[in-house]
């Protein structure tokens, strides 16, 4: 039985892991760049690349350090065994609308804004922070899709990785939101099971706790 | 579980049918001309493009027609089916600089003409898309979840495209020529391709190929580099033959990326070098369809069907001399040879890569 093992939430509100714990709260207000680096800091990571990311990836990079940190069985895996499924419903919209002002507004496309507009690049990101060599997929959804990543994990298992990190990741104008996952062959007995149900309860329950804004 | 692959079908600037595209490739025509005023600084560039003024010829027209002729070559109720999902490959989809989300309204417009039970899923894995792509399908067929997944990709040409790969200084300033000594660059390529993939070999009008396997692996190096010493690539075929169980000794004939950049080619040879691969026939398809990121994977199997059922090795288009760090056997002129076993790979920026496994059935 494959299972869930671990969870990770980041919004600009407020970044919550399965332990329950709010890790970082965005009293602030900051714009998600901002609160992204900020995060950053706060965790003592030295990667000075991660400055130059675009949102999505530094999210992405974030939310898989937070995992790394609450599950250290990850660096027991071997470098190819480790499979990675993103997904979001807006590709690299942030990062287009910005590309396409530097040639249409400021007459110099840039080369630096060009490389992250497709969002798989967040799985290069991780790939060459962690020297993970395995599987990768990036797929666009209407909608979070539960049943998409259950089938997609499962199968992944199967034969062709042992673990898979996923990643629902969406940022938008207004709307940041990353929510990120452990998914195991070999899990502990007490872990969540890896489905459809499971998963999609733990999207809600997360949804329903970042709703509410801070007084 | 036999898995097959059939019904492919390419609409290009060569044809708009598998046949017809096979046809030109054998008399050895190219789609690539000189555009005029078409880059940032309204210098002239080489692409593969479709006549313009026409919509037959947009992102949404190409799928549509591209998925019609391949439900006329499958058995007529499978598009309907609950058991039946279609994946769709593309970098940017339908792109313009006013408009930088189109892939969702295309996505539903699809669903609906096509009476789909599923939502399409969009594979997006650089222009390493479309052979993810047919891995996932498979993939997804092998563990029962469909009986049948139609893959098609398509990239069209778009200023944010041709600017964005300028501003890498990635363009060449003459058609492109893989794995060729004086190769500088890529040219821009349009285009739509499908194939399907189906557990049941009855449901396609003619003989389909086996899909043996298909992985995909990083080079956990650069995310617009390619690695010096094909580390993705090179795991990824590994991993393919060995889930196989066949060696390189089975291989025919290898359907590469050769995309024409310096660094691109120079890291497939050494990664096709490494996994002793070195002798076996090996052509790019991109001195004929320019680089058509997303559709790339889908358009060039589609072409190893081809060239399967005609057992025809197809020249490499533009390449006239030698020029990549370690030798590697590249196709000078078409021939006939009995293809049993092929391997398509791809590698995209991200550092991924990927490979498939095609054999008759």
């Amino acid at each position: 039985m494959n299972h869930l093992s671990s969870y990770c939430h980041i919004s600009t509100k407020e970044i919550v892991t399965d332990k329950g714990a709010l890790l970082f709260d965005n009293t602030e207000g900051l714009e998600v760049n901002d609160f992204l680096k900020t995060v950053y800091k706060k965790l003592a990571i030295d990667y000075p690349k991660f400055y130059k990311m675009d949102s999505l990836s530094k999210a992405a990079f974030l939310g898989v350090e937070l995992l790394k940190k609450e599950n250290a069985a990850l660096a027991e895996y071997a470098d190819d065994e480790i499979a990675l499924l993103f997904a979001n419903s807006n590709a690299s919209e942030d990062t287009d609308k910005k590309f396409v002002n530097s040639y249409a507004e400021e007459h110099a496309p840039s080369p630096s804004l060009f490389v992250y507009t497709l969002p798989s690049i967040l799985m290069g990101e991780l790939a060459i922070r962690n020297k993970w060599y395995g599987e990768s997929l990036f797929v666009i959804l209407q909608k979070f899709d539960a049943a998409f990543f259950a089938d997609y994990c499962n199968m992944i298992l199967l034969r062709n990785a042992k673990a898979c990190i996923c990643g629902w990741i969406e940022i938008t104008e207004g709307k940041t939101e990353a929510f990120i996952f452990l998914a195991e062959k070999n899990g502990n007995e007490n872990n969540t099971p890896l489905t459809k149900q499971t998963i999609e309860k733990i999207y809600k329950t997360i949804m329903k706790q970042s709703r509410p804004s801070k007084v | 579980m036999n898995i097959y692959i059939g019904a492919e079908n390419i609409i290009s600037p060569l044809g708009s049918t598998a046949e017809e595209n096979f046809g030109a490739l054998s008399k050895n025509s190219s789609g690539i001309k000189k555009t005029e005023a078409a880059g940032f600084d309204k210098k002239s560039i080489f692409f593969s493009r479709f006549a313009e003024n026409t919509n037959d010829f947009s992102f949404d027209a190409l799928l549509k027609n591209c998925l019609k002729n391949v439900r006329s070559k499958i058995s007529p109720d499978i598009f309907s089916s609950e058991k039946t999902l279609l994946i769709l490959s593309t970098t940017k989809g339908d792109i313009k600089s006013e408009n930088v989300n189109p892939i969702g309204k295309s996505v539903s417009e699809l669903q609906n003409s096509f009476e789909l039970k599923h939502a399409p899923i969009v594979v997006s894995n650089a222009c390493a898309s479309g052979v993810i792509a047919i891995n996932t399908a498979a993939n997804f067929i092998r563990a029962g979840v469909y009986e049948t997944i139609i893959v098609a990709g398509c990239d069209v040409i778009s200023d944010f495209v041709t600017y964005g790969f300028e501003c890498l200084f990635a363009i060449s300033d003459k058609p492109c020529a893989p794995f060729d000594k004086n190769r500088t660059g890529i040219t821009l390529g349009e285009g739509c391709a499908a194939v399907v993939l189906s557990s049941h070999k009855t449901i396609f009008n003619v003989e389909p190929m086996r899909f043996i396997e298909g992985t995909s692996g990083n080079d956990a190096n650069h995310i617009s580099g390619p690695s010096r010493t094909g580390e993705g690539l090179y795991r990824t075929v590994k991993k393919t033959l060995e889930l196989a169980g066949i060696t390189e000794k089975d291989i025919d004939f290898i359907s590469a990326h050769g995309t024409a950049t310096v660094f691109n080619d120079d890291m497939e040879s050494v990664a096709f070098d490494r996994l002793n691969m070195q002798h076996i026939p090996l052509n790019s398809l991109k001195g004929y369809y320019g680089h058509t990121l997303g559709a790339a994977g889908i358009i060039e199997t589609a072409i190893c069907l081809q060239s399967m059922r005609n057992n025809t090795l197809i020249k490499s288009m533009g390449f006239e001399e030698e020029g990549t760090v370690k030798k590697i056997n590249i196709i000078s002129e078409n021939k006939k040879l009995s293809l049993e076993t092929v391997l398509k790979t791809s590698s995209g920026f991200g550092g991924v890569n990927a490979s498939l496994l095609l054999k008759k059935s």
